[in-house]
């Protein structure tokens, strides 16, 4: 009885360390890997237009629309970052810390993800000389936090985070639409 | 029947319990500006009789940094200056200040200041009255 | 005898109700991994992704709730208002932005500040970092700070050659607000500072 709940333990302890395996090099990070140009035309639209400070004005009320708050604009370059903080806390995790604790007889409180930010980071440049076809890059990424637990007698402070880069193609899609209609313009994948 | 009472009242501490762990729901006032902010809008606010907005900008800009701010953000096109520092020796404590300039008349700007003190928007007069008073030294210097 | 009996049967009874009730309600506590108050006044889902999309009806109350169509042309003006409307409220304004037509700015409520004592890093909290890079894997302190940000992002866009429309949106604990109150009462001081009257959206 005693073995099969050390065994358990164990198997749920692993779960969560199997993250920590692999470390990546520097030189591999400045690369671009395979996914990159197909991460590129997810993100991309061009637009056929003049107006890149239109544009960049109909991104922040779209950004708003979507719950998001502006947060940064630098107008020369065409940059605008929009963040929106929620709560993110899972029901899956909770069961899991639950099991988690149970199965180590009450000696580990596994953090869980209670905080997320949520960012869109967005550029918009023109993309000719003559500046009649602007391109619009916007990048939905997010950062989680976890809340505090317990190992034994030490106590996990609060704070761990974590950060994902969203790559859901219908985000995208449904972001560039809304764009479209806003500013009147149809936008063109390459 | 005290033994009834004894368990509704666990219960209902149990309940009074689960409330204090509900998110906190934004007042009806949450964007609505509260008296005391109406009432110190007038000590808040002062006219100085300078030439244009960017002399005045710039004016307040040398008064904050007389003071020990660090400038944020300076809009000139809208006269928005934003800038923080610590309430030294203490660097627990913070300290932000919002400045616009508004044109009121010809030659005649007006200086509106919001100071914030740990989060906390500053009501006492005093605060706005020293401020001032730099400002204008600042501002009056360059005549001189 | 009898009488006794069906006595002490009713309160056996309502003290199982009562008893159950606690039961469940602790299980349903325990189930969830025994959270913390705190961890109880973040919403919870099945999956923390839902949050970055909104679903397409909430959208579209929210728009009606938080625009306000204004019978002016003044970009520079609104703008000017709203900064003074935000300087009302106590905000601290971060973007500033005359031909992009936005205004955005932060404070913070004491919702979380700790009752006894005080934490030294509760007002150092820099909440401008994206990720927080420390030696140690681990943040401390200002964690418990972040829900006490409210945000607010006011956009000033034309919408036809004689109106323009002014959308202000609010975040409060981890939430977006809502509630169509405290935009009315937003949009009243708006309305003070311009000597205008908004008109709703339709």
């Amino acid at each position: 009885m005693r073995r099969a709940l050390l065994a358990g333990a164990c198997l749920v302890l692993s779960s969560q360390l199997a993250g920590c395996i692999t470390h990546t090099q520097p030189e591999e990070l400045f690369q671009l890997t395979a996914e990159s140009p197909r991460n590129k035309a997810m993100q991309t639209r061009f637009f056929e237009t003049k107006d890149e400070t239109e544009l960049l004005s109909a991104s922040a009320a779209v950004l708003q629309d979507l719950g998001f708050q502006v947060e940064e604009s630098v107008q020369d370059v065409g940059f605008l970052r929009a963040t929106k903080e929620r709560s993110a806390r899972e029901y899956g995790q909770d069961i899991g810390r639950f099991f988690a604790f149970f199965l180590s007889l009450g000696k580990f409180i596994m953090p869980v993800d209670l905080h997320q930010r949520i960012a869109a980071m967005l550029i918009a440049r023109p993309i000719n000389p003559e500046a009649t076809r602007q391109e619009v890059r916007i990048m939905f990424y997010r950062v989680v936090w976890k809340g505090d637990g317990q190992a034994d007698r030490q106590h996990i402070p609060p704070g761990q985070q974590k950060m994902e880069m969203l790559r859901d193609p219908v985000m995208y899609q449904q972001f560039f639409a809304k764009l479209s209609k806003a500013v009147f313009l149809e936008a063109f994948t390459l | 029947m005290t033994r009834r009472a004894v368990w509704e009242s666990i219960v209902l501490a149990g309940v009074l319990l689960v409330q204090g762990c509900v998110a906190p729901q934004p007042s009806q006032d949450l964007l609505a500006p509260t008296e005391a902010q109406m009432k110190i809008r007038s000590v808040q606010t002062r006219a100085f009789d300078v030439k244009d907005r960017q002399l005045a900008m710039r004016g307040v800009i040398a008064a904050l940094q007389d003071l020990g701010f660090i400038i944020e953000r300076a809009n000139e096109p809208l006269g928005l200056v934003t800038a923080a520092r610590f309430a030294e020796p203490n660097f627990y404590d913070v300290l932000g200040v919002t400045v616009t300039v508004r044109p009121q008349a010809e030659g005649r700007m007006l200086i509106r200041a919001n100071a914030i003190y740990n989060n906390k928007p500053i009501e006492d007069p005093k605060v706005y009255q020293n401020f001032f008073a730099t400002l204008e030294r600042s501002l009056f210097i360059a005549k001189e | 005898m009898l009488h006794n009996h069906r006595h002490m049967s009713r309160r056996l009874s309502t003290i199982s109700r009562s008893g159950g009730l606690l039961l469940v309600a602790g299980l349903c506590l325990l189930l969830q991994g025994c959270p913390t108050p705190y961890e109880l006044r973040h919403q919870a889902q099945w999956d923390s992704r839902e949050q970055i999309w909104l679903s397409e009806e909430s959208q579209v109350k929210l728009r009606v709730a938080q625009s306000r169509v204004f019978d002016t042309t003044d970009r520079r003006r609104t703008l000017e208002a709203a900064v003074d409307t935000m300087q009302d409220l106590g905000f601290m304004v971060e973007v500033l932005d005359e031909q992009l037509g936005m205004v955005s700015g932060k404070k913070f409520e004491p919702l979380e500040r700790p009752s006894i004592g005080t934490d030294p890093y509760y007002h150092l909290y820099d909440d401008q970092s994206l990720l927080i890079f420390t030696k140690s894997y681990h943040t401390w302190g200002p964690f418990w700070h972040r829900s006490d940000l409210v945000r607010l992002t006011i956009t000033v866009r034309k919408r036809n050659d004689t109106q323009l429309v002014v959308r202000a949106s609010a975040q409060y604990y981890l939430r977006a607000v809502e509630d169509p109150a405290p935009y009315q009462k937003f949009f009243r001081t708006l309305e003070q500072a311009l000597f205008l009257q908004g008109q709703l959206v339709e």
